[in-house]
Parts: structure tokens; sequence; C-alpha cells
């Protein structure tokens, strides 16, 4: 009797476990549909620009994905692509999901590259200390550069949105300033000298001429994905994530719950602002190796991009970034082979976030073409309907 | 005989619940029907299929006999219904005139004829005996008189069938008395009104008749003067409730909160608790009565630390915490059930694992260190979910999906649980059915019972007569009175509550308040 009641109760269990789990998968699934017809959506629009431009749409697409996930070279291309976008985009998220609106990730970025970069040149020092204390220089200076911003709210209450833009702006002019007068090395280029073999993050090729042949891809790969595996950790297992998720759910529930505001709201910030610099330092000791002005911009745009896409969760944010990556390398190979400008495939990433934002349409159209069914069930009856037999309709 | 209004067979169902299964609903012309049921019984759902928002799954409506399809509110509008939702929707900034002929302004060559719509609004207020300034602007008036202008709102748009949906929720009793008179004066004039509540005392004194739902379902429809409030309470939750909750003598201990001369600022930085003094003791409820607004809510978040104390000082067991942040006081010993719970109380998009933490989350056994531990906090919910009975399907579920009953037993549970030495208590059953009411009400009382100081603000007089041992009510930051709570009228409350005290002097003079608080400073 009593083996019967417990292997019952375990069978219950189970079952619910499993509902739990399918209820979950489904919530995930319901989560990435609104991305999935994003991307779907644009890429249709896309074809239409591509027709227009005389170019076969499949073709391009084709050739897309094989230069961005088809082959080993390509491959290696999308991690250097996505490892900066990883940083960026972890950084931006920690923000979203704290409730902080940093949209000074760019200008964290780059701060932190001059600052790592400085540390990289100007000292002699064996390469144990002096990789680490170069990507700590970075981090301190993404940070540093975050808590300006926070500064000013906090003493002055002026909205970190205004503050962080306008330093982007900032710290465009002040690396510029600095490398092209006191960092400058030679009259000819306005850039830093290049930094020390002890402050390079290997590249790939250089472990092995085989494995990652003509891509400059570089084990910092390791730094990011360990930023995202921390992160994640943080987020879901202690204290500090705690306090970060609920003041980013909800202020006012948090402020009355006891947890400190201003605390919150550094810490994220500088958190933030450091994993930003972080990825900007990790880009020139593992690509440039010395910083040229101008050398690149957009990183810390495309991470919030990326976090957008990625729902701003760590996981998600993450394969965004890296997908965003591919679609740079495509776009870059694509260019290479074909001709095609790759500013197409920047009109397809903005195709897509728009259609994300645009789920409010979704919902439009979903209640047009369900007007005698039930509304307010959102993408997923659309979709229902659109795949359930017309027969079984009728019988309804 | 043909009615007013007649829903035959209504079933309207959404994904997983069945809102409305097979409800019939007639309503005579020119009566007051109160349609009660406790939250979730599908009145809202049934309002919304007569008013046009929604559309049911099977059933006929049909209005004066005949059948109508109504697509959206403006096909019900078109046929004379009016519907005065629970929140308001009127425009702050805007005057009375603009917002009741907002979306059907007069106009002349394409610009809004403003002095049409001063007189069309003055013409309307006359008719119906509803005194308005239209001049004056939304935001500057009390509850009640914007409550008149979303009923001429409708009344604007030539309805002669009203719904009012929980009109008196936000109401003084006095407020409400007038409400009642306009309602009825309304009827006068052969407008049929559908009146949604879940207080019977308005039930027995407005409606002709009233109909019950529970569950979904029809329970009936009777006669008002052939019911009464036990009968409606039995129909509305489907077993015997306690209407009046019983409760044992208090036995007051030790002072546990002193509270003397606190002066606390609001959001436009006036004076919104004057000069407060009072003191608590263990095992005690002190109730404050008054109408909202008089300076409750920052009395509590004064005390709560969530405003700093311009002046005066607050203790616990005769230690000062007005110098301590929100996380001070509360490992000092203090709980608050929040009055706004949808905003304070919980976070709607987390979980109800992370929603019952947030008083406990740094300390054993929920954490060691800085790290969680995520099974206790598991078990620390499904513990609080079975011991407060929360329906939910699971503790990962985000707060949002649960019903407003559930949520307050969520906040309840986690403030409760702390075991606090004073518990406050914000509008603890606001918007709750009776069946959630007396469940909150047992819970109080019961942390009463334990040796919890507990302070009760409430803007329900019946809540605060019921619970109360002693009851103080606050007027314009002040409290004017404290009576022994088993010794208070309603009556007496009532006028102190708008600001008349014994010595018949009137206070609703703000300006001899002021002066008044300025000789006592």
């Amino acid at each position: 009797m009593p083996s019967k009641t417990t292997k019952t109760s375990v069978l219950l269990k189970s079952s619910q476990m499993f509902k739990l789990i399918l209820m979950q998968l489904s919530g995930l699934f319901r989560k990435s549909l609104n991305v999935i017809m994003a991307i779907l959506a644009a890429a249709v629009v896309g074809s239409i620009l591509m027709l227009i431009v005389g170019r076969n749409p499949f073709v391009v697409y084709r050739l897309l994905f094989q230069n961005a996930f088809g082959s080993e070279r390509a491959l290696f291309i999308t991690m250097q692509r996505a490892t900066p976008l990883i940083f960026t985009a972890i950084s931006s998220s920690i923000a979203f999901r704290t409730g902080v609106f940093n949209v000074g990730v760019e200008g964290q970025f780059f701060i932190g590259a001059i600052a790592g970069t400085f540390v990289g040149y100007a000292f002699q020092l064996p390469m144990i200390l002096h990789l680490p204390l170069s990507l700590l220089a970075g981090f301190l200076g993404g940070a540093a550069w975050a808590y300006i911003p926070t500064l000013m709210r906090q003493k002055l209450g002026i909205s970190e949105i205004i503050t962080t833009i306008m330093t982007n702006y900032i710290a465009t002019f002040l690396i510029s300033w600095l490398t092209n007068y006191p960092m400058r090395e030679t009259p000819l280029v306005a850039e830093t000298p290049i930094v020390q073999n002890t402050a390079r993050i290997p590249q790939f090729v250089n472990l092995n001429p085989n494995l990652a042949k003509g891509t400059q891809a570089h084990l910092g790969i390791f730094i990011a994905l360990a930023v995202v595996i921390i992160t994640w950790y943080i987020f879901k297992y202690t204290k500090l994530g705690y306090q970060w998720r609920m003041v980013g759910l909800s202020a006012l529930f948090s402020e009355f719950g006891g947890i400190n505001m201003d605390k919150t709201f550094i810490g994220g910030m500088l958190v933030s602002g450091g994993i930003a610099g972080l990825g900007g330092v990790v880009e020139i000791l593992g690509v440039w190796r010395r910083y040229k002005d101008l050398f690149a911009t957009g990183f810390g745009f495309k991470g919030n991009l990326a976090s957008l896409l990625g729902g701003q969760s760590i996981i998600g944010s993450t394969i965004a970034a890296i997908f965003y990556g591919g679609l740079e390398a495509g776009a870059l190979g694509l260019e290479w082979s074909t001709g095609i400008p790759r500013q197409l495939i920047d009109i397809v990433v903005g195709l897509i976030i728009f259609f994300m934002a645009a789920q409010g349409m979704w919902s439009f159209l979903n209640k047009l073409k369900l007007k005698n069914g039930k509304p307010g069930e959102g993408m997923m009856a659309f979709v229902k309907r659109m795949f359930t037999p017309k027969r079984k309709e009728e019988t309804l | 005989m043909t009615y007013e209004i007649e829903m035959i067979g209504i079933r309207k169902e959404f994904p997983g619940v069945v809102a409305n299964d097979n409800i019939d609903f007639a309503v005579r012309k020119g009566e007051i029907h109160a349609l009660v049921g406790e939250n979730g019984a599908g009145k809202s759902t049934l309002m919304n299929v007569l008013f046009g928002l929604y559309q049911p799954d099977a059933g006929t409506i049909k209005i004066r006999g005949e059948e109508v399809k109504f697509n959206n509110n403006l096909d019900s509008i078109a046929k004379g219904i009016g519907m005065v939702h629970q929140s308001f929707k009127l425009v702050p900034s805007f005057t009375v005139a603009e917002n009741i002929t907002l979306g059907h302004e007069p106009s002349k060559l394409g610009f809004v004829d403003k002095d049409a719509v001063r007189e069309n609004v003055i013409k309307i207020s006359k008719r119906f005996g509803l005194k308005v300034d239209p001049d004056s602007r939304i935001r500057d008036m009390p509850v009640g008189i914007q409550q008149r202008v979303e009923i001429l709102k409708a009344l604007y748009l030539l309805s002669d069938i009203l719904i009012l949906d929980e009109p008196t929720g936000v109401l003084t009793p006095q407020e409400t008395d007038e409400l009642f008179e306009v309602v009825r004066s309304l009827v006068a004039t052969g407008i049929t009104v559908i009146f949604i509540t879940h207080k019977f005392r308005e039930v027995m004194a407005i409606s002709d008749r009233v109909t019950v739902l529970r569950d979904g379902k029809w329970i009936g429809t009777k006669d008002t003067k052939d019911t009464n409030p036990k009968e409606l309470a039995r129909m509305m939750v489907g077993r015997e409730v306690l209407l009046r909750i019983d409760k044992t003598e208090a036995n007051p201990k030790e002072q546990v909160l002193t509270v003397e001369n606190l002066k606390v600022l609001d959001n436009r930085l006036q004076e919104a608790v004057r000069d407060v003094s009072l003191s608590v003791k263990a095992g005690e409820i002190l109730g404050i009565a008054g109408v909202e607004g008089n300076g409750q809510r920052e009395l509590v978040e004064g005390i709560i630390g969530l405003r700093t104390a311009v002046a005066g000082d607050i203790r616990i067991n005769g230690k000062s915490i007005t110098k301590m942040s929100v996380r001070q006081r509360r490992d000092y010993g203090i709980s608050c059930v929040p009055e706004d719970r949808y905003v304070r109380g919980v976070a709607l998009r987390a979980s109800l694992e992370d929603n019952l933490i947030i008083e406990n989350y740094d300390k054993a056994p929920i954490s060691k260190g800085q790290v969680l531990n995520l099974k206790k906090i598991a078990q620390h919910a499904s513990r609080l979910i079975s011991e407060f009975d929360i329906r939910t399907p699971s503790s990962k579920v985000i707060a949002s999906t649960l019903s407003g009953g559930n949520l307050q037993k969520v906040v309840l549970a986690r403030e409760i649980d702390a075991r606090p030495k004073l518990l406050i208590v914000a509008q603890p059953t606001r918007g709750l059915d009776v069946g959630s009411i007396e469940f909150v009400h047992r819970r109080i009382l019961e942390a009463r019972d334990r040796g919890a100081a507990v302070l009760l603000v409430s803007a329900e007089l019946e809540e605060v007569m019921s619970l109360s041992d002693r009851i103080a009510v606050l007027y314009e930051g002040n409290i004017v009175g404290t009576v022994k709570g088993g010794e208070a009228t309603e009556e007496e409350l009532g006028l102190m509550m708008a600001g008349i005290t014994d010595e018949g002097e009137d206070q609703r003079d703000s300006h001899s308040v002021e002066q008044q608080v300025s000789q006592e400073v």
C-alpha cells in the first residue's frame, strides 16, 4: 500500500515537473517567436530592396549565411566580430535589467580601450601581470567614464539618458585629442604606439597557423564568455543580482522593500560601464594592438541593439550578439566576393529591430484576422490559426 | 413585460476560464439594479459585454425588446448605454467642460467652439441637477466631484442606461450619500441605473433589485426589500460568512510605536502630516480613520521611512528610528502592507518567489554570504502559499497573473511572516471581495493576538470600526480625535472625518485650520 502511494506521488510529481518544463519551454518559444517573426519580416522586406537593386535575394541570403557560419574560417570571423558585441550587449543588458538607462556604452567602450592601450604600451612587465593589468585598466576606464553621469544624477538630478549620450561625444573627442597629441607615436598617423607583446591577447593563428587562417579571431572570446557566465550567475544566484533585478522590475517596490536605490543604481552603472570598457580593451589587445583614432564606431550602439534583440536577458543578448556578429561577418564576405554593399545588410538589421518594436502591429494584424475570434491572445493565436487546418475552423 | 435590458444566456470564455457561463440578466426601465459578486465572479465581464467592449461567445442581448449586436462601445453608446468606470477616464489638466465634451466637441469651422462647449455642459448639468463648475480643472477637484463629471460625460452622450462600476470605492460616507442622491434624482428623470458593488450596505440603501453572480454563473435576482445582507453574502460566497469578524478583547502590553509631533511633506512639498502624535501598544490595533488624502499616505510612508520626517520623532520600543533607512527600520521590526498593492506591495513582473523574499533575502537561510539559496527560496514560497491559501498554479509565475485578492495575500504573507513588532496595514481590503476580506481581517487579528502592535489605516469606516481597539481620526494632517473602538458610531466618526469636532467648530475652512496650527506651533 505505502509503496503504491509513493509511486503515484512520484508519478504526479514528474507529471507536474513535465508540465512546468513545458510551460517554461512554451514561454521561451513565445518570447523568441517575436524575434523570429521580426527576422522573417525583415528578410522579406530586405528581399524587396535587393530585388529593387537587381540582386536575387535567395543568392544574397545564401551567401550571407555561408560567409557567416558556412565554413571554419567564416565561423572564426564571426567569432572575432561577435567578441566586442558580447561585451557591449552584456553591458547594455545589465543596465537595462537594473533599470538604468545607459546609452553611454559606446563611450565607455572606447575610454576603456584607450586606458587599456596606455597600460599596454607604456609599461614593461611580465605577461602574467601585464595582460591582467591592461584588462583591469580597461574595466576601470569604462567604469570611471560611467561614473560621471552617475554623479551628475546623484548630485544634480540630471537624467542619465541625456548625460550618457553626451559623454559619448566627449569620449570621442577626448580620444581624438589623446591620439593626435600626447599619445601619438609618429607624425604621420594619429595612432598610439603598439602595445607590448606581454599585453597582447593571442590570436588563434598564433597558437596554430592552420586553425584560423586569415582571421583575427583571438582568445578574448573566452574572456567574453567568462563575463557572460559570471553576470548570469550574479543575476540568478546572488543577493546583488536579486537587488538589481528587483530594482529593474519595479523601483517603487524595491524601495518599499528596503533596497538601497542609490547603491543599486551606482553599482549597476559602474559594472555596466566596466564591462563595456573591458570589451574595448579586449578588442584592442586582441585585434588592433594599438589605438588608431576612429578605428571603428558603433560597438556600443550595436550592443544596445543586441541586448534589445535578446530580450535583455544575459543568455539572449549573448546569442543576439553572436547573431549580429555573424551578420557582420557575412556582410563583409558579401562585399568582398560580390560587391554587394554591406549597408544593405545594415538595413536588414535595422528592419529586424523595427519589426520587433512594432509588436503592436502584430496584434493589430492579429485582431483583423480574428475579428470574430478571441482578441488579445497575441501572436500565438495568429500562428495557431495559420497552422490550423481549415476544416477544424468550420467545426469551431 | 419588456425589459429595458435583457441579456439571455450570455457566455464569455477567456483562455482557461469561463468568465460568464450562461448568465441571464434583466433590468426594468427606471430601476436601480445592483449587480453584486466577488472579484472574478464575472460582473465586469458581463458589463463589458453589455457595453460592447467584449463580444459574447453565446447569448443574446435585447435593448427595449429589440435584439442588438454590439461590435464595439460606439454601438452601445448609440443605443443609450453609458458606463462610468472604476478608474476615472478624465484628463486632469482639462476643465470640466472640456472633459465632458471630449471627442464630441461642438465645432465651428473646424475649431472647437469653446462657448458652445461651456453652454452645453451648463445645460446638461442644470437638466439633471448635477452641480459642477464647467471651468475648473479636474486635477483641482475632489474625487466625488470628478465622479460627477464622469456621470455627466455619460449623460452628455444621451445615455439613458447608466452602468456605474463600483462607484463608491473612492468616496467618503458623506460623498457616497451625495452620490446616492444623484442616482435617485437621475432615476426620477427616467434613467435606468446598473450599480456594481460588493458592499451590502449600498445594495440595501439604494437598489430596487439585486442580481448576484458567483464564479461566472447567475445565482439569483431578488427584490431588495425581500432580502438581507446575510443572505446576499451567502449567495455571493456560497457559504456562511461572518460579515463582522468576532474578536476577542485586546490585551495591550508595552508601548511599541510612539510618534511625537510628526511632520511630513507630500510630493508637492506641502505639509501633509502637520503635527501627529500617537502611540500603539503591543497586542492592540489602532485604527486611523479619515477621508483619503488627509495625510494617511504620508503618515505611513513617514513611519516606514519612505519619506523623511521634517519634524518630530518616531520611536519603536523607546528607540528613535527617525533617522533610519527603510532597511534598518524593517530589520528593527516594522512591516507594512502598503495601500497601493500593485505599485509598492509587489513587483508585478517578478515571480512570486522573488516577491516573497524582499523582506528576508539578505538573511539566513534564504541567503548565505552573497549567495541565494534557490531551494530555500522555493520552499519559503510554497510554505507561504499554502499557509496563506494563495491561489496560484506555481510559485514561479509572475505576480501580475494573480487576482487582486491573491496578490494581497502575497503581501500579507510576506509582511506578517516577518513577525514584526509593528505591523502597519494601509487600506488592506480595498477592492477585495467578501471572502478575502474576512481572511485578511482574520490574519490582522492573529498578528495582534501574537503580540504585534497594529496600525490600521483605512478609508473604509466599517473596517476601522470592526477591527480597531482604538480609533484616531485624521483630518488635514492632524488627529482630530481618538475614540474607543467599541464605542464609536458611524455618524460621530463621519463628522470627525469631515473636520467637524464635538465643539461644533467647523474646520472645513482651511484658513482657520492653518491659523489653529500656527498657533499650536
